[in-house]
């Protein structure tokens, strides 16, 4: 059975090169149904042993791999000799071993260190039809391991499922780590957070531009909630709207060319699309109620937000073309934060039951309503992975805020935040 | 009575440009740990800084007597105006919130050049956006409320902080009555 079905994703592998859009169809992206048995051997020294790269590497790709729930990792424990050889291409695996722990697939790989460069060989292999599926040579600095593994596990899951991974995306969200809230950017497994302002007043709720490598946020730097710009590698900052009341919420859409946003210099909050240099193309909403909270569906074409326009607030979406609003949520008193999913398929939202918010999602058409997270504490801000594989959202409890991470269906859920602050808001970028 | 709010004074002037250097010192500080990212944006604070340090400088006494009581019965003016609070999710002015409020248009109204921030806040329930929004809400539905017992409006001026500046952490129902509110500051 189970060589069966990864027999059939080559196939349909194989297919792919004819047709591209068979490769969507393969359903291994639903994790939990079909684990495939994948054996993850460490990487070998290809020259002077380096033990802390090998470990960086097996460690990453671990978390990455048992975190994607397309696997199920064979005991490294039963590994036999062909784990500990560099035999890397397939005509030098010894494919009958790794059959006989039940592996499907076969991670093998090695690294070696020239001068202040670290080179790594990274392959997988099938072990039914006894052929390399992908195979990778990364060259980067010393320090580049752990960029290199998540790369590598981006890589995997594209061979297998046609999408690619998130792994190497970022995650940028709001901490209060030096006594204000300011803004930080980390890895998707919470490594290497940085700061990225110093406002010193409050920083609020940032989005990735889906073409460059840039951050809109909220600020009250100049006393007022005014959007900001900021690109991510210069440092280069500016305020995109600074009009009297709120500017928040700041979100591009998918093709970067324009930003909604709230406004309320008509002393209401409404919603509004802003062009990158900050002119005000068009009014999206017009009601006395709150409206808040965009999020753009992945075609552009219709935007999901907040609005108490019927009493409480309950999630909506607006046409963009006839401006026409639909109320998407009934249920619950209190549903916010909403997030369009990027296949289209879904919106993610935070929804205020028994006292708590938890994450739900539902189909754009109102229909197939799912609860996400349950145990204690207020989940709220969702937002999707690049590939719609995993949601990000900040956890509140015992006073204290941070972000964890899970797959879309609610299942593998880990914090990924460090101690020792409060962390919310989570944004996650497009591939990096 | 006079020449103790003269000490008084002194003393207040004192620790105002005690804790305005205090505060540069400390923010220099803070640039030189900020990311290498943002450094053009750094740049910028650290010589407006320069500036407003050179400026506490040169300022005269004759000219500190002069300005800062001014400043000062401002301050302990908008002291005395009391703040709001809110029922959850609401912006209407409760019964008692409209008694304080009329205190304070009296007030307001007895210091035509006094300028006023209304402050409105939420507490930390629900989602920040729409806390922000509610915020203001608050903040306008006292500003209106102000004008019509008589307050001049361009005496006060709106901002809303949302569910970010709480006055009471503690999580529970009377943290958050305590949160939803409006106050008043300074205009400055």
């Amino acid at each position: 059975m189970k060589n069966g079905r990864l027999f059939l994703v080559i196939v349909a592998l194989l297919l792919t090169s004819l047709s591209s859009a068979w490769a969507v169809k393969i359903e291994i992206s639903a994790p939990g149904e079909q684990e495939i048995p994948l054996a993850l051997t460490s990487f070998l020294p290809m020259g002077p042993i380096k033990p802390e790269i090998a470990q960086e590497i097996d460690a990453v790709l671990e978390a990455d791999l048992s975190l994607s729930g397309l696997f199920s990792l064979v005991d490294r424990g039963a590994f036999l000799s062909d784990a500990e050889s560099l035999g890397l291409s397939s005509v030098q695996v010894d494919f009958a071993q790794w059959k006989l722990l039940g592996a499907e697939a076969v991670i093998k790989g090695g690294y070696r260190v020239e001068g202040d460069r670290l080179i790594i060989e990274a392959r997988l292999f099938d072990v039914v039809a006894r052929r390399m599926l992908t195979g990778r040579r990364y060259i980067g600095k010393l320090d580049e391991a752990r960029r290199i593994a998540h790369t590598f596990a981006d890589q995997v899951l594209l061979s297998l499922t046609g999408t690619k991974g998130p792994f190497s995306s970022r995650i940028a969200y709001i901490s209060n780590r030096t006594g204000k809230k300011e803004l930080y950017l980390m890895e998707v497994d919470g490594h290497a957070p940085v700061r990225l302002t110093s406002h010193r007043k409050i920083v609020l709720n940032p989005d990735f531009s889906p073409v460059g490598k840039e951050l809109l946020f909220t600020s009250y730097k100049n006393g007022n909630p005014d959007l900001f710009r900021k690109e991510i590698y210069t440092g280069r900052e500016s305020r995109l709207s600074h009009r009297k009341g709120l500017n928040i919420g700041g979100r591009y859409s998918p093709d970067g060319r324009e930003v909604a946003v709230t406004l309320s210099k008509d002393k209401n909050s409404e919603l509004y699309l802003l062009g990158t240099d900050g002119t005000i193309h068009k009014r999206l909403t017009n009601h006395w109620g709150i409206d808040v909270d965009p999020s753009w569906s992945p075609a552009g074409n219709e935007i999901a937000f907040v609005s108490d326009r019927r009493g409480n607030p309950h999630v909506y979406i607006v046409k963009l073309d006839s401006l026409e609003v639909r109320r998407l949520t009934f249920d619950g008193k209190y549903n916010a934060t909403p997030a369009w999913s990027p296949d289209g398929k879904r919106i993610a939202f935070s929804r205020l039951e028994d006292k708590r918010f938890d994450i739900y999602t539902i189909k754009p058409d109102g229909t197939d309503q799912r609860r996400l997270t349950f145990g204690p504490g207020n989940k709220e801000h969702p937002r999707w992975s690049p590939d719609g594989r995993f949601l990000v959202y900040s956890l509140d409890h015992n006073n204290e805020k941070s972000i964890y991470l899970m797959r879309a269906d609610g299942t593998g859920t880990r914090r990924i935040s460090a101690p020792g602050g409060d962390d919310s808001h989570p944004a996650w970028s497009g591939h990096w | 009575m006079q020449s103790m709010t003269l000490t008084r004074m002194f003393i207040l002037f004192a620790l105002v440009t005690l804790l305005a250097t205090g505060c540069a010192k400390k923010a220099a500080m803070d640039d030189s740990q900020a990311a290498g990212g943002t450094q053009a944006v750094e740049e910028t604070q650290m010589q407006e800084q320069q500036i407003s340090s050179v400026e506490e400088q040169a300022v005269s006494d004759v000219a500190v007597a002069e300005t800062e009581p001014a400043m000062m019965e401002a301050e302990t003016l908008v002291r005395k105006l009391t703040r709001i609070h809110f029922e959850y999710d609401q912006y209407v002015l409760t019964k008692a919130a409209q008694d304080t409020l009329y205190a304070n248009a009296q007030l307001l109204k007895a210091a035509p050049a006094l300028k006023v921030v209304v402050e409105g806040h939420c507490d930390e329930r629900g989602s920040d956006e729409y806390n922000l929004a509610l915020g203001e809400k608050r903040a306008l539905a006292t500003r209106n409320y102000l004008i019509s017992l008589g307050v001049p409006m361009d005496q006060l001026s709106t901002i809303s902080y949302g569910e970010e500046v709480p006055l009471d952490m503690g999580g529970t129902e009377e943290a958050w009555s305590k949160n939803r509110r409006a106050e008043f500051t300074l205009q400055r």
